[in-house]
């Protein structure tokens, strides 16, 4: 059974937002209407422009020039197998390129067919999407391609003049991380006692505690446990402490209503088994010294996927919550500093 | 150990809001910057090194912003450090600071922490990015049910401390949230986030930066305003879980008041500290704190706030500047508990000084109440006498 859990696989997302101030503010505006721009400082012409100098970090000004469309590549490398996180879905480069009219290289993409037609030196133009496609985010630009006439953009190096008020002030910043997480030794025992319906701790042979939720070592004494110190705990206890959360709402919330976790102390084990929820009760009944017993799924129904090396003392979907065993409750003040 | 004495002779701040939709993460940082600058006389080539704090990426989804930022804050060709301490950042931020100059390393250090809380979702992040996040004040509301009842404190002490420290907080014209018209009854009819923590007892989710400037002695005697000098500093950390671990009392955060008070002389902190900033995100960590950092005996802290003692004309203000309670960008709201104490000893706290306070002690606490720093802060390298 040592192979019971093997990895837990982790989707993170999350709709993150960008306030852009007002240099990049004015950039991400006029990308939209299919002008690159420039600022002039410290003697040069940053592009994209910068709010500070980044040699002296001194403020960058607002002296707006036009660049582009068209530049010049002066160091590439290529991507000959693109994932679905690169910018075009067939190969193509990266590059340095000082667009005309700018002192500083960007970074974009170069579609340019093969790799053979790369070239340090290389006259490249920017490829814009169709005008109500332009968002004033940077791949507003799809790619750079070779330029079909080699000579300077018309208007480079001229003044840019913004608009009094831009349009575009915010971006969205999606993010979209898939990991896997490889259970460790103890995290496998303790799903492999979940899926069995046992909750088990690590008893530490100096300090005697007990921890549920085991992680192969005591925090306090800093010694290494393994599955000789491996213990069986009850699954009935005392609820300690608790908190009843008001949930607010963000990307991923799974909660409407106000819920509870509590802290139980388990019976004769001195061992705390945290974050539980109780069951048939409402989040306000919850009491401390109230004397709970585990409720576990149907054997054929348990399911430990959605826990990881972190969450100690979480029982997947293997534990379904705790229920009232109906005896009368235990003071409070004998249980309430067993907050752990 | 010998030390470099250190002075703080720049401060700045940004004005805290929910959402700073003016400006960008990099903008943020510089607007705290360029006040700590302006405030020391100084230009951004004056620094020799930067040191950069924040909590985790996870807030506002960019990873490792020191990089981003290094330019941003002037630090192309110099050292920049990026501390990572949870809430206690912004102070492990200014000690680090600190301790750049008083080991003799560096001559003027520019710690710069900040949050940009309104580009992600603290709760979001602090579950992991997954659904029924408990957030910080769910982790806090048991250590808090805990302290009411060992201690015997009147359910009104909590309702008292987000009373006062928003009144301070209408004073500060850095200030998130100003509530002028606060009052007990509007504390206890709002609504329970996390029992017993009602929702205006808990700090605001806010956008905001802080920034401080060390220099070495010479420096701080040659400064055009008076400077802060630090007496002493302190960090301490703890398992944030064990089996029996007492929350409420952590012992990192006597081994961190300890050791301040061991440096600077304090025999008696109660009498001889002028003011201080605790890291009170919600309102009952100031008797709880109070009593960890053994200003007020156990089960004693309670009293303090009930009698006004705390109050910016009380015996022993805390936090003047309104607190995390007012303004909480959460990375940077260590750094604003150093900078005010400093703010104090300097005579610049304007509407929220302390008459005469001559030794200001700033503190702040992180993760599941783990990580711990303090400093303090003097008008003099003695302010003892």
């Amino acid at each position: 059974m040592a192979d019971t859990v093997q990895e837990f696989v982790f989707n993170l997302t999350f709709p993150f937002t960008r306030t852009l101030g007002s240099t990049l503010s004015t950039f991400s505006s006029a990308l939209a209407q299919g002008q690159i721009i420039g600022v002039r400082t410290g003697g040069r012409v940053i592009a994209p422009p910068l709010e500070y100098d980044p040699d002296t970090a001194a403020d960058s000004g607002s002296d707006w020039v036009r660049v582009g469309p068209k530049g010049t590549v002066s160091t590439w490398t290529w991507v000959p197998e693109p994932t679905n996180l690169h910018p075009l879905d067939h190969a193509f480069g990266f590059a340095f390129i000082t667009l005309d009219g700018a002192d500083t290289p960007m970074l974009h993409v170069v579609d340019a067919g093969s790799e053979s037609a790369m070239a340090a030196g290389m006259r490249v133009e920017a490829s814009f999407k169709a005008p109500a496609d332009c968002v004033g985010r940077i791949d507003d630009i799809i790619a750079f391609v070779p330029a079909t006439d080699p000579s300077p953009s018309e208007g480079a190096g001229e003044p840019f003049v913004a608009p009094e008020e831009n349009d575009i002030t915010e971006m969205d910043a999606y993010c979209d991380l898939t990991y896997v997480d490889n259970a460790s030794p103890t995290t496998t025992m303790w799903a492999k006692a979940l899926m069995e319906g046992r909750i088990i701790g690590q008893k530490c042979p100096q300090c005697e505690r007990t921890i549920v939720g085991p992680r192969g070592m005591c925090s306090v004494c800093a010694i290494e446990l393994d599955e000789s110190h491996v213990i069986d705990v009850p699954d009935r206890g005392v609820v300690s402490n608790f908190t009843i959360v008001t949930p607010v709402q963000y990307h991923g919330q799974t909660e409407t209503e106000p819920f509870v976790r509590c802290s139980i102390l388990l019976d004769g084990a001195n061992a705390v088994i945290a974050q539980q929820e109780i069951l048939g009760i409402t989040a306000s009944e919850v009491r401390v010294g109230m004397h709970v017993e585990c409720v576990w799924a149907p054997a054929n129904e348990r399911s430990v996927q959605d826990i990881d090396n972190r969450s100690r003392g979480s029982g997947g979907d293997a534990i379904i919550g705790w229920r009232l065993t109906g005896e009368p409750d235990e003071p409070a003040e004998n249980y309430l500093n067993r907050m752990m | 150990m010998s030390h470099q004495p250190v002075a703080i002779v720049g401060i700045g701040q940004t004005h805290h809001k929910r959402k700073r939709a003016d400006v960008s993460i990099a903008g943020l940082v510089r607007e705290a910057a360029q006040r700590a600058l302006e405030d020391a006389n100084m230009d951004w080539g004056d620094i020799d090194a930067v040191v950069l704090g924040k909590a985790p990426d996870l807030f506002e989804g960019v990873m490792k912003p020191e990089m981003y930022l290094a330019d941003a804050l002037g630090a192309v060709n110099k050292p920049m450090f990026r501390v990572h301490t949870a809430g206690s950042v912004g102070g492990s931020t200014g000690i680090v600071g600190s301790h750049l100059v008083s080991s003799g390393r560096h001559k003027r250090v520019l710690s710069v922490a900040f949050e940009k809380q309104s580009e992600g979702n603290a709760q979001f992040a602090l579950g992991g990015g997954k659904g029924a996040s408990i957030g910080a004040g769910g982790a806090f509301a048991p250590f808090i049910r805990a302290y009411i009842r060992r201690s015997g404190a009147p359910e009104d002490i909590g309702w008292m401390v987000a009373v006062k420290d928003r009144l301070n907080g209408a004073k500060n014209p850095y200030a998130h949230l100003k509530l002028a018209d606060i009052t007990i009854d509007k504390v206890k009819e709002s609504p329970m986030m996390w029992d017993p923590l009602h929702f205006l007892e808990s700090c605001p989710s806010s956008d905001g930066a802080c920034a401080v400037v060390f220099t070495d002695e010479d420096g701080g005697k040659a400064a055009s305003k008076p400077p802060a000098w630090v007496l002493a500093t302190a960090m301490k950390s703890e398992p944030g879980w064990y089996s029996g671990r007492d929350a409420v009392n952590p012992q990192a955060a006597h081994a961190c008041a300890q050791e301040i008070y061991k440096t600077v002389g304090i025999t008696n902190p109660r009498e001889q500290i002028d003011c201080a900033e605790l890291y009170v995100p919600f309102s009952w960590y100031e008797p709880m704190w109070l009593e960890a950092h053994e200003i007020a005996a156990p089960g004693e802290g309670w009293k303090m706030t009930q009698s006004g003692a705390t109050a910016l004309d009380g015996d022993f203000p805390v936090n003047m500047s309104g607190g995390v309670l007012s303004s909480n960008p959460i990375g940077a709201s260590g750094l604003l508990r150093f900078a005010e104490a400093a703010l104090q000893v300097r005579g610049l706290a304007e509407d929220h000084q302390v008459g005469g306070a001559n030794l200001a002690i700033a503190q702040a606490y992180g993760a599941n109440a783990q990580f711990f720093a303090m400093w303090a802060v003097g008008s003099s390298l003695n302010p003892l006498g």
